[in-house]
């Protein structure tokens, strides 16, 4: 790590908001570093990264078994073609477009469509979702959140592709538009466009869906009554 | 969609965008001014700007995707030093090959650049070479035979050029 700089040695923590100035300004410093063959750059990019890219990756696959596979082999693709990236662009989005492009490859090549939930919410699950929704306080600590994340990932599995992955990596992931504009290589108006009617159509899910278990609630209350 | 029909006519469509960065806090003054005059006086649009916080609202109760933590990034590095190892194994027999051609044709070209310098222009032994040992006589005489006066000397050279 003797050649990275000092202020970058120290690894940022999880990176869940877009990268501001200075830190873009550090990975140019390391990418420089790492075209001139400074492994100890090159893994601090990675560090700086990875979070982010498994975030993409995730929201694109879903499957968190080859999450870890696809994550690693974007950073390989990335090391191995550091030296032909002139810099034009920020790293990150270099970085995310290769990670993009790598998810739909390896689709492609497994022929598998991100995974898909063979069962829509039951019941419960949706009187669960409505509960997290209406109570006062978010979801508390990892597993009510992971729990919270399954249950809307099911309800979003009901939208187009493209739809799911847009309000996944925009309101999940908290990638910006303009990111996702130069990942997808969509006109930032088309994205918001796009967001906003995804946003219709999710909600138009979640109130059928609430409307489907309140209506089979109060049908077996009345049964139990009879 | 419902809310489709609703935002059905041109003007209420321009503020499809809008929307988006009203949310992430992103309008300039201008354009929040514009917005709010319009969401104030259009049902339609003022119920779009709802469902689109109610989806946000809902959709950040997810949690995002966990850092995989630092033996993350080592595993990368580990991997990328074995395919840059696979990649040497692979072009091995290559560089070997080509470093025996660039030796080959080293020592081919230095055999040529020798021969040419000297080795190959060796004195031939014919002409020259008898006129040189003719001069040298001449100039080195044998003591015993030692031309005695002058006429002996124009013999001596004449026979000598008549030998050539």
């Amino acid at each position: 790590m003797s050649n990275v700089p000092k202020s970058m040695a120290a690894s940022a923590p999880a990176l869940s908001l877009p990268l501001v100035r200075g830190e873009k300004q550090e990975d140019r410093e390391l990418v420089r570093l790492s075209q001139n063959g400074t492994e100890a750059a090159f893994e601090e990019l990675v560090r700086r990264h990875q979070q982010r890219v498994f975030a993409l990756v995730g929201g694109i696959l879903r499957r968190p078994e080859d999450v870890q596979d696809v994550a690693q082999q974007v950073f390989l693709k990335a090391y191995l073609g550091i030296k032909r990236f002139d810099q034009r662009a920020a790293f990150s989005t270099w970085l995310y477009k290769i990670a993009v492009n790598e998810c739909w490859d390896y689709l492609r090549k497994r022929k598998v469509r991100p995974l898909v939930y063979e069962a829509d919410l039951s019941e419960e699950q949706v009187s669960r979702l409505d509960g997290i929704v209406s109570a006062e306080r978010p979801p508390q600590g990892p597993n009510e959140r992971a729990e919270t994340r399954e249950l809307l990932e099911r309800m979003l599995s009901a939208l187009p592709e493209q739809d799911r992955q847009l309000l996944v990596l925009k309101e999940v992931e908290g990638f910006s538009v303009q990111e996702l504009a130069e990942i997808l290589k969509l006109n930032v108006n088309t994205v918001k466009v796009r967001l906003f009617r995804a946003r219709g159509r999710i909600m138009d899910v979640y109130r059928r869906r609430m409307a489907t278990a309140n209506k089979a609630g109060t049908a077996s209350a009345g049964q139990r009554k009879g | 969609m419902a809310m489709d029909t609703e935002l059905g006519n041109a003007a209420c469509s321009d503020y499809e965008a809008l929307l988006e960065d009203y949310l992430d806090d992103e309008l300039n003054a201008a354009d929040a001014k514009r917005a709010s005059e319009h969401w104030k006086n259009c049902a339609g649009c003022r119920a779009a700007l709802e469902q689109a916080a109610e989806s946000a609202r809902l959709l950040r109760l997810a949690e995002p995707s966990a850092d995989p933590g630092p033996a993350f990034a080592r595993i990368v590095m580990a991997r990328i030093r074995a395919a840059e190892q696979d990649r040497g194994v692979l072009w091995q027999p290559f560089v070997s090959l080509a470093w025996r051609v660039a030796a080959t044709a080293s020592l081919a070209l230095a055999l040529l650049v020798t021969y040419d310098a000297g080795w190959g222009h060796r004195p031939q032994p014919n002409a020259s070479s008898t006129r040189l040992t003719g001069v040298s006589d001449l100039f080195s005489p044998d003591p015993a035979n030692l031309p005695a006066n002058g006429d002996e000397v124009l013999m001596m050279v004449a026979e000598s050029n008549h030998g050539n």
